[in-house]
C-alpha cells in the first residue's frame, strides 16, 4: 500500500512537473519570436526612404520627407539595436526542470521494480564470464522448476561485455519461500570450433529476502575445457 | 506501395534478437543511432529475392551514411533458407525466424515486407509489395530518413 501511495506521488509530481514544463516552453517561444516580431517595424523605413530620395533634393517637402523617415526609423531602431532578450536564465530554468523529471523517472522505475518485484518474492540470475578462450557463448536457456522462463541470445557486443567483466541480469521474476530448482542450459562453439552445450543445475531455498544467483562460465585450464557453475549469492 | 493503416507505423519497432545464418546473433535495440531496413522473406518468394537483391545495391551506396539492413526469412524449413543464403551474395545479415515470433511481432501479412526504421527505434515506413514504383518511393524516403 505503501507502495502504491508512492507510486501515485511520483506520478502526480511527474504530471505536476510537465504541466510547468509546458509554460516556460510556450515563453521561451515568445521571447524567440521577440526579435522576429520588431522586424516587420523596421522594415516600412526604408520603403518610407524610398520616396524620399525619389523626391527632388532642391524641394521644401524633402525635409519634412527625411524628418518623416527619420521619425519612422526612430522608434525601430533602438528595437533592430537592441541585444537579444536574455534567456539564459529561462534556459537554466528549463534544464533544471528537465533533470528534475528524469530524477522522478528513475524514482518511479525503482518504485515500479519495487511493486512488481517485491523483496520478500525476488529471483534475480546473473550470467558472468571469465576469460572465454575454450567457450564462445551463443545462448542461455533459463528453467526454473521446469518451466522455461528466458531463452537469451548474445550478441557479440554482448559476450564482448561479459569477457571485459560485466555481468549480464539475465531475469528477474517472483518465486514463493520454499525449494526449488534452476536448470540453465549454454550453447556456443566450444574448444576446436565445435558446437558445445551444456548444462548446469542448482537446488536452492528461497528465503523471506531476495535470492541473487549467478550462473558463471570459467576456462577450467587443466582440462582445457569450459566450466559451467551456478553460485547462490547467500 | 507504403500503406498508411499498418498498426506499428510511428510507434517503437519491437525489439529482437535472431540467430544469423552466416553466425552469430543480432538484436534490433543495438542499432539505435543507424536508419535499418528490415525485410521479412520466404525462399520461394520470387519478388523477395529480387528486393534481396536490390536492397543489396541500396546497402552498398547508403551503408557509408548509417544505414543497416536485415533480411529475416519466415520459411518453415530453414534449409531451403540456408540454400538460398550459400547461393546469393547478399551482403548484409540473414536472419531465421523459425518460431515466427517476430514476424508476428511486426505483423507480416504479405511477402516480402519491408519496414523502415529510423535512428530512435520508430517504424516509419512499411512495403507490403515489390516494384520499381514502390522502390523508388522506398529510396526516396529512405534518404529522407538517412538525412534527419
Amino acid at each position: 500500500m505503501q507502495y502504491v501511495l508512492s507510486f501515485m506521488k511520483a506520478w502526480s509530481r511527474l504530471l505536476l512537473l510537465c504541466a510547468f514544463l509546458s509554460v516556460p516552453a510556450a515563453s521561451f517561444a515568445q521571447a524567440a519570436t521577440k526579435p522576429k516580431a520588431a522586424a516587420p517595424a523596421a522594415a516600412p523605413a526604408p520603403a518610407a526612404a524610398a520616396p524620399a530620395a525619389a523626391a527632388p533634393p532642391s524641394t521644401e517637402a524633402a525635409p519634412a520627407a527625411d524628418a518623416a523617415t527619420a521619425e519612422a526609423a526612430a522608434p525601430s531602431a533602438p528595437d533592430a539595436a537592441s541585444p537579444p532578450p536574455d534567456t539564459r536564465g529561462l534556459d537554466q530554468e528549463v534544464q533544471g526542470l528537465k533533470k528534475d523529471v528524469v530524477d522522478l523517472n528513475r524514482e518511479l522505475f525503482v518504485l515500479e521494480e519495487e511493486l512488481l518485484f517485491p523483496a520478500n518474492t525476488q529471483v534475480a540470475v546473473f550470467v558472468s564470464m571469465d576469460v572465454g578462450d575454450f567457450f564462445a557463448l551463443d545462448s542461455v536457456t533459463l528453467k526454473i522448476d521446469q518451466k522455461e522462463v528466458i531463452n537469451y541470445l548474445y550478441t557479440p557486443r554482448e559476450v564482448e561485455a561479459l569477457l571485459k567483466g560485466g555481468v549480464h541480469r539475465l531475469y528477474l521474476g517472483n518465486l514463493k519461500v520454499g525449494k526449488h530448482e534452476l536448470v540453465a542450459f549454454f550453447s556456443g562453439k566450444g574448444p576446436n570450433d565445435r558446437d558445445y552445450k551444456r548444462g548446469a543445475t542448482l537446488k536452492f531455498e528461497k528465503g523471506i529476502g531476495a535470492k541473487y544467483l549467478e550462473l558463471k562460465i570459467n576456462d577450467r585450464q587443466r582440462k582445457q575445457q569450459p566450466e559451467f557453475e551456478v553460485k547462490d549469492w547467500e | 506501395m507504403a500503406d498508411t493503416s499498418y498498426p506499428l507505423k510511428a510507434h517503437e519497432a519491437p525489439d529482437f534478437a535472431l540467430h544469423a545464418i552466416a553466425g552469430g546473433n543480432v538484436r534490433l535495440s543495438e542499432h539505435r543511432g543507424d536508419v535499418v531496413i528490415l525485410s521479412f522473406w520466404g525462399s520461394r518468394c520470387t519478388p523477395c529475392r529480387e528486393q534481396l537483391e536490390a536492397l543489396n545495391r541500396t546497402l552498398a551506396t547508403y551503408r557509408s551514411a548509417g544505414l543497416q539492413v536485415y533480411g529475416i526469412n519466415v520459411d518453415d524449413d530453414q534449409t531451403r533458407a540456408l540454400a538460398y543464403a550459400h547461393g546469393e551474395s547478399v551482403t548484409f545479415p540473414l536472419l531465421l525466424d523459425p518460431e515466427k515470433s517476430v514476424s508476428r511481432s511486426y505483423q507480416v501479412d504479405n511477402l516480402p515486407m519491408t519496414l523502415l526504421i529510423d535512428r530512435n527505434g520508430v517504424v516509419r515506413n512499411v512495403i507490403r509489395d515489390y516494384n520499381a514504383k514502390s522502390e523508388e518511393l522506398f529510396l526516396q524516403q529512405l534518404r529522407a530518413l538517412l538525412n534527419e
